[in-house]
């Protein structure tokens, strides 16, 4: 497993748990106090911030090939997966309101940072298991 | 991003050469053993820069490295 992929890893663990503890927090809190309150269950989104560290956890081995053509390739179909279904995800999340709500109504603004927050941690994951993906079993027994 | 046409002799080459292992090759060539691997085993089709590299690491033509099977032949 390369360097790459141990970052790509790092994130989705992260993020995974990030939401499954937000979600195990939101339904308690549902439950105990709820909405809006419950809400407050998303501080453990948090966790996922950790994933923003990977590149100082994983570092580069000097003097070596740790990048190549086919790592850039990688990396780039990975970032295109991650941007289309964000812009899937932005584009749901604008007309599922319109159509359920009707062309008259209108929503709080306050919705607008979680879209924001929700579609950014989208692109991060999907870029992630994009590249876990590719990467596959390609490189099974290999140390690089 | 292989390419199910296209097939490689670097395995056989690297043996040729001195039982010349991947990540020697992969030094050689400025690219991970990973990207080795994956060219040998045909689920990578290199760039032509890298091809020429490849095939100048062995010291013979790309021809001989790398050969494209066209389907309709």
């Amino acid at each position: 497993m390369n360097r790459v992929q141990k970052i790509a890893l790092f994130f989705v663990v992260t993020i995974s748990v990030a939401f499954l503890l937000s979600c195990i927090a939101i339904g308690i809190l549902y439950v105990k106090v709820g909405m809006p309150k419950a809400l407050a269950g998303l501080g453990f989104m948090g966790i996922a911030g950790l994933g923003g560290f990977s590149a100082l956890i994983f570092q580069t081995e000097k003097g070596k090939v740790t990048l190549d053509e086919r790592d850039r390739l990688i990396n780039r179909r990975a970032a295109l997966a991650g941007f289309g279904t964000s812009y899937l995800l932005v584009g749901l999340a604008c007309m599922i309101p319109f159509f359920i709500l009707g062309p008259k109504a209108s929503i709080s603004v306050s919705w607008l940072p979680y879209i924001f927050g929700g579609v950014g941690l989208n692109m991060f994951f999907v870029h992630s298991v994009a590249i876990l993906i590719q990467y596959g079993r390609s490189d099974k027994g290999e140390k690089v | 991003m292989g390419n199910n046409n296209l097939s490689n002799q670097i395995r056989r080459l690297r043996f040729e050469n001195d039982q010349m292992t991947q990540q020697e090759l992969a030094d050689k060539a400025g690219v991970t053993r990973q990207t080795i691997i994956a060219i040998e085993s045909g689920k990578y089709a290199p760039s032509l820069p890298l091809a020429f590299k490849i095939a100048q690491t062995f010291g013979i033509s790309i021809e001989d490295v790398f050969q494209y099977e066209n389907e309709q032949s």
